[in-house]
């Protein structure tokens, strides 16, 4: 039975998602029960699968029985089975979370929960998928619900929900114009068998401006700088019930995906007319750095300044990815677990200051500190991550990170993850100046945070610095697959 | 808004041309396993036949009965694409792998026909509700829509 776990964490939430409009019809309340119920049931699942992948070796599911390069194949290696744990946690959690935050309009809305469940069972399938057309049918799956969640709300999200729709189905197009000139060139879709034919092809033009749509069209799914424009407005505007999920998972998966097509398809070292894709690359991730985080410390809205910080932090992933070297590899993917994690942590903050005060810009803030001690509890151990201090998993993802630059020699790499740590730092500052300040005019009620608020922001707290704790043992079995070829 | 057509070209051509279209595309989605066509061709068969009868008699027309009432399905069709990989799984092999599809008295051909055949009815169900509530949601404001007590909303 266990060689089915791929398709039973993707069934799970895809099932309960089509079936909810049924089971719900008559009781609106149950959607959230369902709901959290399913995210558990995969919780527990996940486990199971990262458990039995490391025991036993990565699991290749061949659908209907046909072989891979005839049939469509999933791939469930430790990289898979990891990631796959942090999105059913970051869902579960989000869920947990939600009950407090989430709008008296959604809450009993059948579509909503729909919608929840069928993103992360599309997401599930970008991050299986081991074929290039499967992760864009998947990444489609997932942004067409992402699009329709950061509607939900209503009012003016509709406006940066059109906006990232018609960005996203942008993005969407070129990465379909880019497979179709890899399968034009070598005549297959699966990844492991294009990057079989490929290396001998590098020198031709199809190859090189398929692998730039892709790169491109995923660049805008995950985000990166320049094409990052749709991001801030769309999160800042989401239903706040919402936006942990979609903020740590849907531009990391997307990220990812552009990482398994990067370390199969590109060698370190390959040149496409005398360009090193990978210098270029990682040259793209300092500039989305630093000027991520440069464009977070001018922000005055705080969501609007955490979807900065994780634009940054993607760029921070992709310089780890593209040093050529395992080292900077593991760190990368390391950080991008931590950052889901952290990311989901930042919005549900956000979410909880401005669900009990009201309070969206740093202005508003101000004297929060004193009144809720659960959320600068919270507030502190983030930007302890944020930051990269050692005992949460952030230290150890940048460390390798930049360890990985140094063992490349490209120095300004390593200095580029520093400064935007700085920039991190500064602004973490600027909201702990206003978080601990005395309030200028308005005095704050002292407000009973909820026992779901609490398990939620205990739990996500705890779960960063036990990613730190466990950092050896990630890094052992991600080394050891990067070691063995499949990642 | 779309009113109900009142030129009896219209209406008599439409009484002729609505089977023939619910028939032909019946037709393409069960020889979709010889030849061109299958599921999706069918179900978008099907489909633009149930819109032609709310374009010609109106939403509210009994000849549009099966328009409105499709719209419950939404999720029927996934559910029985789900459903029979599902089973393929449960009689022990991979997902929507017909070899192993669970139905007694059957020889292997026969067990693929059938598994291919309700897996594209379940994606001809999807298409057609999809494209009968793009129409609708297109031409319509959510309160002109007739619908029974709130399971679909």
């Amino acid at each position: 039975m266990s060689s089915h776990l791929p398709i039973l964490l993707f069934l799970v939430p895809f099932v309960m998602g089509v079936s909810m409009p049924i089971l719900a019809a008559k009781r609106r309340s149950w959607c959230q029960h369902l709901t959290l119920g399913t995210f558990g049931l995969m919780l527990i699942l996940s486990m199971v699968n990262l458990q039995v992948v490391l025991t036993e070796g990565p699991i290749e599911y061949a659908f209907g029985g046909w072989a891979v390069p005839v049939g469509i194949g999933w791939l469930d290696d430790p990289l898979a089975a990891i990631v796959i744990l942090t999105l059913s946690f970051v869902s579960f959690i989000s869920i947990i979370y939600g009950r407090v935050v989430v709008s008296s309009k959604l809450e009993k809305n059948v579509q909503y929960y729909t919608l929840i469940l069928i993103l992360v069972s599309g997401l599930v399938g970008v991050v299986f998928a081991a074929d290039l057309f499967n992760v864009f049918v998947f990444l489609e799956v997932a942004a067409l619900t992402g699009y329709a969640l950061v509607g939900a709300a209503g009012g003016k999200s509709l406006v940066y929900a059109l906006r990232y729709l018609l960005l996203g189905s942008f993005g969407a197009t070129l990465y379909l114009l880019g497979l179709s000139h890899l399968y034009v060139a070598t005549g297959t879709l699966n990844m492991a068998d294009i990057a079989l034919v490929l290396p001998g092809l590098m020198t031709s033009t199809a190859v090189a401006a398929g692998l730039i749509y892709i790169f491109l069209g995923l660049s805008i799914k995950m985000a990166l700088i320049p094409l990052h424009s749709w991001l801030p407005d769309a999160y800042a505007n989401a239903p706040s019930s919402v936006t942990p999920l979609l903020a740590s998972t849907v531009t990391k998966v997307a990220l990812l995906a552009w990482v398994r097509i990067e370390y199969s398809l590109i060698t370190p070292g390959v040149e496409v007319s005398h360009v090193p894709v990978l210098v270029l690359l990682e040259e793209i991730g300092v500039f989305a750095a630093l000027i991520g985080g440069a464009l977070a410390l001018i922000q005055t809205d705080i969501k609007r300044m955490f979807a900065y910080g994780g634009i940054s932090h993607i760029g921070l992933i992709l310089i780890g990815v593209s040093l050529g070297n395992a080292t900077g590899f593991v760190g990368g993917m390391f950080y991008l677990i931590n950052d889901a994690v952290m990311q989901a942590a930042l919005f549900m903050i956000a979410g909880a200051v401005l669900h009990y005060y009201r309070a969206s810009t740093l202005e508003q803030l101000r004297g929060v500190g004193r009144k809720s001690p659960w959320l600068t509890a919270a507030l502190v151990v983030v930007a302890v991550a944020m930051v990269g201090l050692p005992p949460t998993g952030g230290f150890f993802g940048k460390w390798n990170i930049i360890l990985g630059a140094l063992e490349a020699q490209h120095y300004f790499a390593a200095f580029a993850v520093i400064a935007s740590t700085l920039l991190t730092l500064g602004y973490f500052l600027r909201i702990f100046a206003c978080w601990f300040h005395q309030p200028a005019s308005v005095e704050f009620k002292p407000i009973e945070i909820s026992k779901s608020m609490r398990i939620s922001l205990g739990t996500i707290c705890v779960s960063m610095i036990v990613l730190g704790l466990m950092s050896d043992s990630i890094f052992q079995f991600l080394l050891a697959s990067v070691a063995s070829g499949g990642a | 808004m779309i009113r109900p057509h009142d030129s009896a070209i219209v209406r008599t051509l439409g009484r002729i041309v609505i089977p023939v279209a619910q028939l032909f595309g019946f037709y393409v989605l069960v020889f979709g396993q010889f030849g061109p066509g299958g599921g999706f061709v069918g179900g978008v068969v099907i489909a633009a036949s149930m819109i032609l009868a709310i374009l010609i008699f109106g939403i509210d027309s009994p000849d549009s009965t099966m328009a409105r009432n499709i719209l419950h399905g939404d999720g029927l069709g996934l559910l029985i694409f789900a459903g029979v990989g599902g089973l393929c799984m449960i009689g022990g092999g991979q997902f929507l792998n017909y070899t192993y599809l669970q139905i007694p008295n059957l020889d292997q051909a026969s067990q693929h026909f059938i598994g291919i055949m309700l897996t594209q009815i379940g994606v001809a169900v999807d298409v057609a509700v999809t494209g009968v509530s793009i129409a609708i949601s297109l031409s319509f404001d959510d309160d002109e829509i007739p619908q029974d007590e709130g399971t679909h909303g």
